[in-house]
């Protein structure tokens, strides 16, 4: 038998005699490279799975036009900038009057559009039409409004939404019946930016450059919490799996010293037989990088299936296996077993075997 | 002889023992840290998203007529519509969940004329609360929108909340940006609308309408409307419960207990009641792109550490049962003399477990202490506010140690019996 056929016997047959020492330094790897998985691939996926949940804040950018209305071109511009995840609903606005002589602000939409965008908005549909009201300004009936010297047809809103703000005070009507009355086209474009907070204040940054006459201001309100709180999840997120994994990864390293010391018996048979400080070191070293490999892989699948799991539970969405994460896990763990494996020889290397048979 | 044994085999294992101890200590202290991060997490994440997000309740007269607001300039006449009365706010505080509201900003408004550098221009003209003291009862706080709207961002000075137009100067006041930048107005500048002087305290950006307004005052405001105590509408930022299905329940078909349930849950839709109870001339609403939205993020980020808790303890209790398997695998040569030496199954089965049970509530012990350290940490580096790890962890983590640490004995000690004492002593199992 050759020297490296026998090295191999000797790794293998040692892990499958001792089988349950074996599977206790491996369960003890897999349960780092698990958690470390898990941690990282949810960290690299948080920032773009919350930013999808302030979806549903609505607008975060407001593009308005000091004068006149917004060309097409404009809006095929904002569009464009805007990205196609995005959505852009032109409105356009008057004032209308009731023949009580009562005000209310009329906005003309794409109201499908609109209700999408504006998630929050409770909807109760009273009678058939397209047209919206505010829960304020709800009157029960129909009615037609003026607009200067032009009169509306009359008005039978089928739906009253509330929404806890100016809207509720304010009817909606679809942008064509809006033009044919007032004869005003869209002056303000809503645009929900779908992205991190960089991507919207750089897709801001771009509509400025781009559209210069027109104004381009971001909703502060919504970018703020938005900001604040991916910050503040993120960081709590890395400060407790740095915590998690980094006290597992001393557990293991104790947990796998622990089984390398209770071997000196094998360690002093094989010096008293005449094997070198590096055959032995070797070997050590080389059973160590085996299970690491072999606990890293399998933690690296199980970790990644818990993250999957986590997104499906949690966000409604997968998140998904990040293939760049594999080398590093598995390189962590063999480092981590190497120098959990090496550091004890070190310290049985100073005994005379004979001490060790002996019990010492 | 018992317990002899069990301080021999501490006395003589130091190396051994110590290891399985670090290993429970170091996985409670995972398991303390979690589950103190994990449940303290919702309430920190909503602290975040009050004070960055803004007002969650807008409050207005009951009888009011519709908001004619566009593009941010209100063309109702300040003369039209009612009025909350600015002296009853301060109940706000008093109703049964009035420490969960963290603010509140009172608002009044009209299109006036202003005149400055003998030029005249037409503007919005905000009156509000800056950082405005009260007091309720025996308590005093303050209040404005320095608290509530806290992304509006001032270059030069925020003017004092005056309570009566100053006699020997004019009273301060902030402009909105792109107003300034229309009249080449600076801090420091005069401006006089309807006959009186103000002066410009400093430049105001929000991002919204108040860019083009003049933000003065609420008393001044008042003054210069003529409508004392009066306030259009309030804007009030709450931490609230997200909200669910049971929050959506209509009070007045709720009774007994479930009424009472219902009343005492911190919802939005709970805090609005009580604030239309202590002001009854007031429509509390909950602002639903703020409310409803932040609730379906908070939701989100407490069920992601609430997973990623379990994920932790699930790991941490593999490691301790691997590390106290470990143990005691390598002790089976003990196991072997004791049972050569007449001991029975039971007999060594109760040594293990109560070698296992100390080293479990020591570890437990130093875990936990060591936990609330890194929650404390945590929370300081993190939030800038401590987490405290309530007591009943403790409890949670003793047992969980407990369980843990038996379960990876018991399947290494039943292994270690199922040997034949001659072959184990002989070393060849």
């Amino acid at each position: 038998m050759n020297r490296s056929r026998l090295f191999f016997r000797l790794m293998l047959k040692d892990a499958w005699v001792r089988k349950d020492r074996a599977v206790t330094a491996l369960l003890s790897v897999v349960v780092v490279a698990t958690m470390a998985t898990v941690a990282l691939t949810i960290y690299s996926d948080l920032e773009g799975k919350l930013s999808h949940e302030f979806r549903s804040f609505g607008a975060n950018v407001i593009v308005t036009t000091p004068n006149g209305s917004l060309s097409a071109n404009e809006l095929a511009k904002v569009t464009a900038i805007a990205g196609n995840k995005s959505d852009v609903v032109p409105i356009a606005y008057a004032i209308g009057t009731f023949s009580t002589g009562q005000k209310i602000v009329v906005g003309g939409a794409d109201l499908g559009k609109l209700c999408r965008l504006n998630s929050w908005w409770s909807l109760k549909k009273e009678n058939d039409g397209p047209s919206m009201i505010g829960s304020r300004a709800d009157t029960g009936g129909a009615f037609t409004l003026t607009f200067g010297s032009a009169n509306s047809d009359l008005i039978r809103p089928g739906t009253v939404f509330t929404s806890g703000s100016d809207d509720d005070s304010r009817l909606y009507v679809p942008l064509e019946q809006f033009v044919r009355w007032t004869r005003l086209e869209p002056s303000t474009a809503l645009v929900r930016v779908d992205g991190r907070p960089r991507e919207i204040e750089s897709a801001v940054a771009q509509l400025r450059a781009s559209l210069p006459h027109l104004e381009v201001e971001p909703v502060r309100q919504i970018a703020a919490a938005q900001t604040a709180v991916l910050g503040k999840t993120r960081s709590v997120v890395l400060a407790a799996s740095v915590v998690v994994v980094v006290l597992i990864m001393v557990c293991m390293v104790a947990t796998f010293t622990s089984s390398v010391l209770e071997r000196r018996k094998d360690f002093a048979v094989m010096k008293a037989l005449g094997a070198s400080n590096r055959t032995v070191n070797l070997l050590f070293a080389a059973q160590a990088v085996f299970l690491a490999v072999a606990g890293a892989t399998v933690g690296y699948i199980a970790g990644s299936a818990v993250a999957f799991w986590i997104g499906r539970a949690n966000f409604d969405a997968a998140i998904f296996p990040q293939p760049g994460l594999f080398v590093p896990v598995v390189l962590g763990s063999v480092m981590l077993a190497l120098i959990a494996a090496t550091a004890p020889i070190k310290l049985l290397q100073r005994i005379q075997p004979a001490g060790i048979l002996r019990g010492e | 002889m018992f317990l002899r044994l069990v301080f021999e085999s501490f006395r003589r294992q130091k190396r051994r023992k110590s290891v399985a101890l670090l290993a429970i200590a170091l996985g409670m202290s995972i398991a303390t840290a979690m589950i103190a991060v994990g449940t303290d997490v919702g309430d920190k994440i909503n602290q975040e998203l009050r004070s960055s997000g803004g007002a969650n309740l807008l409050l207005i007269p009951l009888e009011d007529t519709l908001d004619v607001n566009l593009g941010g300039v209100s063309l109702k006449p300040a003369s039209e519509g009612a009025f909350i009365d600015e002296a009853d706010l301060v109940k706000l505080k008093g109703i049964f969940w009035g420490h969960n509201i963290l603010g509140f900003a009172p608002f009044l408004s009209d299109h006036l004329t202003a005149t400055a550098h003998e030029h005249d221009f037409k503007a919005e003209v905000i009156g509000t609360y800056f950082a405005q003291p009260l007091r309720y009862g025996t308590e005093t706080f303050t209040t404005g929108v320095r608290t509530v709207n806290t992304w509006w961002k001032v270059e030069g000075d925020w003017p004092p909340d005056y309570s009566e137009w100053p006699k020997d100067r004019a009273p301060g006041v902030l402009i909105g940006g792109k107003l300034a930048q229309a009249n080449s107005l600076a801090a420091g500048d005069e401006l006089t609308i309807n006959g009186k002087k103000l002066r410009v305290a400093g430049i105001l950006s929000t991002g919204g309408a108040e860019d083009q307004a003049v933000v003065a005052p609420l008393h001044i405001v008042q003054q210069l409307l003529g409508h004392p105590h009066a306030v259009r509408m309030v804007l009030v930022s709450a931490l609230t419960k997200p909200e669910d299905a049971f929050a959506r329940r209509d009070p007045s078909t709720l009774s007994g207990p479930v009424r009472d349930r219902w009343y005492c849950s911190p919802y939005a839709t709970s805090i609005a009641f009580q604030i239309h109870e202590a002001l009854p001339g007031v429509r509390a609403e909950q602002i639903r792109q703020v409310e409803q939205n932040q609730g379906k993020v908070l939701s989100q980020i407490s069920g992601l550490m609430l997973l990623l808790t379990l994920a932790a303890l699930g790991a941490s209790a593999l490691a301790v049962s691997a590390a106290m398997a470990a143990t005691i695998l390598e002790r089976r040569q003990e196991v072997g003399l004791m049972k050569s030496l007449g001991a029975t199954n039971g007999a060594v089965a109760s040594l293990f477990l109560t070698e296992a049970s100390f080293l479990a509530l020591t570890g437990a012990t130093l875990g936990f202490l060591a936990g609330t350290v890194l929650a404390h940490q945590i929370g300081q580096n993190v939030f800038g506010s401590a987490i405290v790890v309530r007591p009943v962890v403790l409890v949670v983590v003793l047992f969980t140690a407990l369980l843990v640490t038996f379960l990876g004995s018991a399947g290494a000690v039943r292994k270690a019996m199922r040997f034949d004492p001659a072959v184990v002593l002989r070393g060849d199992a």
